[in-house]
């Protein structure tokens, strides 16, 4: 069967024929082939607010206030107009509604969102496409001298109060929002947060846990898991019990004193910092065979390096599957900042049932870039509901794609010959797409 | 029930009558050809054919799939399968070296405080 870019004569075998399975997703979006932008308008006078985004389906155009307090949702109505006559394709005439915003959206509701000492993240926004419900985050202003408080670390900024709201886009409604309290959660372009499905995973930096939230159908935001200090859900209580036994808590059980000393004076290391620093244990112990050769390799590897290994804290976290997370340790340094993604990193995929580490990735190994060169469209992690992304063109997928990356990482490596630059052109290659 | 067949047929074509030996299956349609159909032997309606489609009988048991096979899709991604799949590897080819290391995992017992 031989395809026809004819657009009539697609339409007509829309009519007669069915696409093949999972494709009509594809098959419609290939009338973009025949439908091209042809006139541009120009000094529409807008509204005065700040234009965001449109939502992944097309459905809603999400805007801000100017004062960052309100959530302004439109419905883009596209223009529609039929020309009568010969010379259609010609005659550069439009009708004079293409000169007003209000032809092409129309405003569903204005809500507000943050409240008098809040302003509204304008770069943090989620759409969770089956339900149409969006994620918005509020934060009121940056704490001057935080000061250090129970389980938080040092060197990141704190917030008084960052709150993520859901609200269903199609009346405006609030359906439930989740609070921090003086935390530090990443917000500018959504790295802090990731959302699958209806799981949204959120990193609290100042305080080093990964809270797991789950959207229901009902719009309640439900806890599922933190991760962090604690992995099983009796952790904490099973800590608490046995350290009143044993009484090595250190400065912690003494109230009110040595509250600004800083986390590795702590003899107690616990949640997912002891599963990751086991799992580095045991990797460097199997690695070899003879006891004396394991002991060197130990202290060359390991022991040197754990106070390094002991410092490192959770910046970034993603969803591989419903049960495992990619996580991207780093240097403390880097906690706040936006651009880290040319710094060390390392990327742990830590399984949330059995609160195991699975796989420990040391600054741009080769492994790492091995397995998102053959599965870059598994790291995408996205829902499997959403049709189209089955359709979109990777280098896993498509072997002119892989071609262009492979020669992108040639050009990277082969202009350093120095290993550890070969390590951040890798790291570089893999930052700027895993996440 | 009496097409104008010259109709049907276009202008300067005569349909032609011809009884065949189709005479119960085709009825009195006009054919072209008479010799058309005229192999074939149509099946007797009051003695129905016995016939079933073939079955592949195959000559050996080397590929017969186990009884109780059941085929279900993997619930783990492909990356998260080859993920665990390293890992068992590494921890396969060293296994000599772990099993002083491993406790019996998933039990919460109080270890005396070592420092």
């Amino acid at each position: 069967m031989f395809k026809t870019n004819n657009v009539t004569s697609r339409i007509f075998e829309r009519q007669i024929r069915t696409p093949a399975p999972g494709t009509s997703v594809h098959s419609a979006r290939r009338f973009y082939e025949n439908l091209v932008p042809s006139f541009t308008i120009y000094d529409v006078e807008c509204p005065d607010h700040s234009f965001f985004k449109f939502t992944d389906d097309g459905q809603y155009f999400v805007c801000f206030s100017r004062n960052r307090q309100d959530l302004i949702v439109y419905r883009p109505t596209w223009l529609s107009f039929s020309c009568k006559g010969e010379d259609c394709d010609n005659n550069q005439e439009l009708p004079p509604q293409v000169k007003r915003f209000e032809s092409f959206f129309t405003q569903l509701y204005v809500k507000p969102l943050a409240s008098c000492n809040e302003l509204i993240c304008k770069d943090f926004f989620l759409y969770m496409e089956s339900n149409q419900f969006g994620i918005f985050a509020t934060s009121t202003a940056q704490i001057q001298d935080a000061r250090g408080t129970d389980g938080a670390i040092l060197g990141v900024p704190s917030f008084e109060k960052i709150t993520i709201h859901l609200f269903r886009l199609e009346d405006g409604f609030k359906l439930d929002e989740k609070v921090f309290h003086n935390d530090c959660v990443n917000l500018t372009h959504n790295m802090g947060a990731f959302l699958y499905d209806d799981l949204l995973a959120v990193v609290s930096l100042r305080y080093q846990t990964i809270h797991i939230l789950q959207i229901r159908d009902s719009g309640n935001l439900v806890d599922v898991r933190a991760i962090g200090a604690y992995c099983r859900e009796d952790d904490e209580l099973f800590i608490n019990s046995s350290s009143q036994l044993a009484g090595n808590r250190g400065d912690l059980v003494d109230n009110g004193t040595n509250h600004d000393q800083p986390n590795s004076n702590n003899s107690f290391l616990s949640g997912i910092k002891q599963r990751l620093l086991s799992f580095i244990f045991r990797e460097i112990w199997s690695e070899e065979t003879d006891q004396t050769q394991r002991v060197q390799c130990l202290k060359k590897k390991f022991y040197f390096h754990f106070q390094d290994y002991v410092d490192l804290v959770i910046l970034k976290v993603q969803f591989l599957d419903r049960h495992h997370l990619l996580i991207k340790f780093g240097s403390v340094d880097v906690g706040a900042s936006r651009n880290t993604d040319q710094l060390p990193a390392f990327f742990a995929v830590y399984n949330m049932e059995t609160t195991e580490i699975v796989a420990f990735y040391q600054n741009a190994a080769d492994e790492l870039y091995l397995l998102f060169e053959r599965f870059c469209d598994h790291f995408h992690a996205t829902s499997i509901n959403s049709m189209y992304m089955n359709f979109i063109s990777s280098h896993s997928n498509n072997i002119h794609a892989l071609e262009q990356l492979k020669s992108m990482k040639n050009k990277a490596t082969s202009i350093s010959q120095d290993s550890a630059r070969h390590d951040n052109a890798l790291l570089d290659t893999i930052s700027s797409i895993v996440f | 029930m009496h097409p104008n067949l010259s109709d049907i047929l276009g202008a300067g074509q005569k349909p032609s009558f011809h009884s065949s030996p189709m005479g119960s299956m085709l009825g009195n349609l006009p054919s072209f050809d008479p010799h058309n159909f005229s192999q074939l032997r149509p099946s007797d309606p009051s003695n129905p054919s016995k016939m079933v489609p073939s079955t592949y009988r195959p000559t050996h048991s080397r590929t017969l799939p186990p009884p109780d096979q059941v085929i279900a899709t993997e619930a783990k991604n492909i990356l998260i399968r080859n993920i665990y799949q390293r890992a068992e590897e590494k921890l396969r080819s060293k296994r000599a070296a772990t099993e002083h290391l491993i406790p019996e995992h998933g039990c919460k017992q109080t270890r005396p405080s070592t420092s």
